[in-house]
């Protein structure tokens, strides 16, 4: 503090008086609804359709916290040799008191069944209510947000870039010199 | 769960017996009271904690909602909030400190390992969450939860505290069950074990 006498003390006052000006940065949480960031882990929506009952988010699951039960039921199919089998899904239930969050189950799932949902208000009186059966998975869905959108400046997706091949007529022959 | 001597009792029952007039506006006044001055006791055990503390912070400041972190120790304390890992060893300490705590008391459950252990569930010393020892009011879900969630919580627990039939003495909870009370009744005593001690030549 260049040995001035009280130099630190004026500093800190400076500080004090530059920033007692400026608004509060309290966030009003019950009256306003608060800026969560983005990808933001509050519970897990379920998409019910898109589940195949492939066990896999069960399995990765590090707290085994999810629960799952199905039955096969056949689906005949006119002209087929034999009928088909398929899984149904009886019982789809995420222990959210158990639940570490980590979303290994959302990466795990190769069909997409599983989002996250930046809501967080769901505390409960009875421990039970906090295991959320597939129809309370399944009532988050609507909060799941959109896909961030596509890097504009990245390469477009494979899916697209496939699609627009099919779409585009066939390229004439490069001319031979 | 709560020890009322008989006097109390019949003042209790005298001013909940009587209709609207009394009864009504003196439930409405301390329930209000007993909402928006919740001291805060903070058993704070794992990363959970600084959750809470960020909670208390001017970002998120539950002091708007009236819960105070100021509490001296349990013995000024009307909510404890329990965040983090509770391990067997720890157990007993948190009983104990429940038991100092003044009629009427509040605890808060605060994320997924005081909730039911959490991914420590498997494990040999923790226990399995802290409705095992103390009755516990609002559990709330996360791994931390976020600063939000805790103040949810607490409006779910004044949501509570408004709706109960409060009394002079403390408060009745007949939502707990019957296993529930018997571990509310536990001594502490019989939490912990005794040293174990080196074997004897």
């Amino acid at each position: 503090m260049n040995g001035v006498p009280g130099g630190g003390l004026a500093k800190g006052l400076a500080v004090t008086l530059k920033t007692m000006t400026k608004r509060a940065h309290t966030h009003q949480y019950p009256d306003v609804e608060p800026d969560l960031p983005p990808r933001s882990r509050g519970v897990i929506a379920l998409l019910e359709e898109n589940c195949t009952v492939c066990m896999l988010c069960a399995r990765e699951c590090p707290d085994w916290c999810i629960y799952i039960d199905s039955h096969k039921e056949e689906v005949v199919v006119p002209g087929a040799a034999r009928p088909r089998q398929r899984n149904m899904l009886d019982r789809f239930a995420i222990d959210f008191s158990l639940c570490m969050y980590c979303g290994i189950c959302i990466e795990a799932c190769p069909f997409d069944a599983l989002y996250w949902s930046p809501e967080f208000e769901y505390s409960e009186y009875d421990i039970r209510d906090l295991l959320h059966e597939k129809e309370r998975l399944g009532e988050w869905m609507p909060t799941v947000p959109a896909p961030p959108a596509h890097d504009p400046n990245g390469e477009p997706a494979k899916e697209e870039t496939s699609a627009a091949k099919k779409a585009a007529p066939p390229t004439p022959p490069a001319p031979s010199i | 769960m709560t020890f009322r001597p008989a006097s109390v009792v019949v003042n209790l029952g005298i001013v909940t017996a009587l209709p609207g007039v009394l009864g009504e506006p003196i439930r409405f006044v301390l329930n209000w009271g007993r909402k928006y001055s919740l001291w805060v006791f903070n058993f704070g055990l794992a990363c959970c904690a600084i959750e809470f503390i960020a909670t208390s912070m001017a970002r998120h400041d539950f002091m708007r909602l009236g819960v105070i972190p100021f509490a001296h120790g349990p013995r000024q304390a009307d909510l404890m909030v329990v965040s983090g890992t509770v391990t067997d060893k720890m157990a007993p300490a948190i009983k104990r400190l429940y038991d100092q705590m003044p009629e009427p008391k509040y605890v808060i459950s605060f994320g997924a390992c005081s909730n039911c252990g959490g991914p420590y569930w498997d494990s040999y010393s923790v226990t399995k969450g802290v409705d095992q020892i103390v009755p516990v009011d609002v559990y709330v879900p996360g791994c931390p939860p976020r600063p939000e969630a805790l103040l949810h919580g607490i409006l779910r627990l004044q949501e509570k505290i408004a709706g109960e039939q409060a009394g002079i003495g403390g408060v009745s909870r007949p939502d707990l069950g019957a296993e529930a009370e018997r571990r509310a009744r536990r001594d502490v005593a019989a939490l912990s074990a005794p040293p174990v001690r080196p074997p004897q030549e």
